[in-house]
């Protein structure tokens, strides 16, 4: 009898800590949806290599929680430690009316550890290393002009962050929201843990599905603001850059943004460092490892984390909808003015600027630039504009991180 | 000026749409200002050190035209006569574009190709395939 007293007992501690009594209906649809995403992201390929660990983060901080649970201390009596079979050595005492009690430290979640490197804004700038290794500011270099497309594109990170503040988000809130805009995915962790970190989880999830479905968003956005003829414009091929201007040019911006605006220098000095690696061709080692192994295992970290932040509790909310919205806007207002002063570049150089590739300034390397290639061969097969769209692409980069640095200046 | 942010200055729930209005515009106007300055600034910068670069490199290139010419050197070299080298023995089965990729990738690790002569081209009796040992050359690398 006692046996069995005993395994009934067990079955019943067993069923109390299982998920079929600590999750709430909270917690299973958000498993619903991290399993739409997996889907998007296996079946449709939407950012596969940021979706699937987002997505598989969601899913295990629904299913156990206590996988981000921070550490804490509980306070123990003796007989309480007897009985939890807690050794009192080595632990503070501390006493309160009269009564001593043992701090027993508990360990946090495994993803509450990894997650330090987000909260400390450690992991983006990382990515953007890699990020700097592989990419080529050779099509900016020769035609500078490009960076006012980039510079365009990011009005719709300021425009947004009027949506948020009138919908009642607080200013930092609005900036972070508002830089959803820049479509840059690390540069949106990095303000937003520094702005409104709660808002983490909701925020890295727009940008990034924003991200995946520019193929879809941009096209009609850059079909309605451009006619027929300045899409089918070609463009003249760039002037070769040469290796001494490709080594300068990381030096040069690091001196240039770190001084004027100190704030965007940890994402600019990186993205710098890492173009240095490949241009300077001395390190290739270390470049290789920048943007292979290291680049991987901090997606790795970072996508499970940032996904494990959206429990159904955190990202269940009427303000979540709102985010996602405004990030939508943001995305589409990054488009639209980049398109509008490539109009503008193509009625001040005499229509040698094919206004499609404005889009490309909304970051999103190489996927934008893909999109202004792709629409402006529907309308000319023969022509390439690819190149050319790389030049704000990239651009792109430098300007939603010299817009980060002013949201945190401004609302920081 | 204290080191206390925007929300600490006027807290949030405290703003009217009036306030809320003028801190839009305020973000808006230095956000669009700041931006496009920095961005401004940077093509001006980009061309400055590539106009300079370009001279530079312009002003050597021309120097050395120049210098050739004092020296009676052809600034345009005649087709020089071709060179009769013996072909290379091939074994049985190796096509010639093998052949040509392989003279190619000999030639490009030398300054002038004309120090390079194959003689024989044959099949590696090695167990482990030139990817493998290409991969082994490329981890056993010393720093």
């Amino acid at each position: 009898m006692e046996i069995l007293n005993g395994f009934v007992e067990a079955i019943q501690g067993i069923f109390q800590s299982s998920g079929l009594v600590s999750l709430n209906w909270q917690n299973y649809i958000m498993i619903g949806v991290s399993i739409v995403l997996l889907y998007l992201a296996i079946k449709k390929q939407y950012e596969p290599l940021l979706l699937l660990p987002i997505a598989f983060g969601m899913l295990l901080v629904n299913l156990y929680p206590e996988i981000m649970a921070a550490p804490s201390t509980e306070l123990l009596t003796a007989q309480q430690c007897a009985e939890h079979g807690v050794a009192t050595a080595g632990h503070a005492v501390r006493i309160i009316d009269g009564i001593e009690y043992y701090e027993n430290p508990t360990y946090g979640g495994l993803l509450y550890y990894l997650y330090q490197g987000v909260k400390l804004g450690i992991y983006p700038p990382l990515i953007f290393l890699g990020i700097g290794c592989m990419t080529d500011f050779g099509p900016l270099i020769a035609n500078p002009k490009s960076l006012i497309l980039g510079a365009a594109a990011q009005i719709g990170i300021f425009v947004t962050f009027t949506g948020a503040i009138t919908l009642g988000f607080t200013p930092a809130e609005s900036g972070a929201i508002g830089i959803i805009g820049g479509a840059d995915g690390p540069t949106a962790i990095y303000v937003t843990t520094k702005l409104a970190p709660h808002l983490l989880g909701s925020i890295a999830i727009a940008a990034y599905s924003y991200m995946a479905l520019v193929p879809i968003i941009q096209p009609p956005i850059m079909k309605a603001l451009t006619t027929k003829k300045e899409r089918a414009v070609v463009m003249e091929q760039l002037r070769p850059v040469s290796k001494l201007e490709k080594i300068m040019f990381p030096v040069i911006v690091v001196i240039l943004i770190a001084i004027l605006l100190p704030d965007a220098a940890p994402l600019v000095g990186m993205l710098m460092l890492g173009n240095l690696f490949k241009e300077s061709g001395v390190v290739e080692r270390i470049s290789k490892t920048a943007q292979n192994e290291l680049m991987n295992i901090i997606t790795i970290f970072l996508g499970t984390t940032v996904g494990a932040t959206a429990s159904g509790q955190n990202f269940l909310r009427l303000e979540t909808i709102e985010i996602i919205a405004l990030g939508l806007v943001a995305f589409a207002m990054g488009t639209a003015f980049g398109v509008l002063f490539g109009k503008l570049m193509y009625k001040f150089s005499g229509g040698k600027v094919n206004p499609l590739i404005g889009s490309a300034g909304v970051s999103a390397v190489p996927m934008a630039a893909r999109v202004s290639q792709r629409v402006g061969q529907q309308e000319n097969p023969g022509n390439f504009l690819l190149m050319h769209a790389m030049g704000p692409n990239v651009a792109g980069v430098i300007g939603s991180a010299v817009a980060a640095g002013v949201l945190l200046n401004v609302v920081g | 000026m204290s080191n206390l942010s925007f929300t600490e200055i006027f807290p949030v729930a405290e703003l009217t749409m009036a306030q809320r209005g003028i801190e839009a515009l305020k973000v808006i106007l230095t956000g669009f200002v700041v931006v496009f300055a920095v961005l401004f600034f940077l093509i001006l910068i980009i061309k400055i050190y590539s106009a300079i670069i370009v001279k530079l490199q312009d002003a050597a290139f021309n120097k050395k035209k120049k210098k050739l010419k004092d020296n009676g050197e052809a600034l345009i070299k005649k087709p020089s006569k071709p060179v009769s080298t013996p072909a290379p023995v091939v074994q049985d089965g190796i096509p010639e574009e093998v052949i040509a990729v392989i003279s190619a990738a000999v030639a490009s690790m030398y300054d002038s190709p004309q120090k390079a002569r194959i003689k024989s081209v044959k099949r590696s009796a090695s167990g482990r395939s030139a990817w493998a040992n290409a991969g082994i050359a490329d981890n056993t690398r010393p720093f």
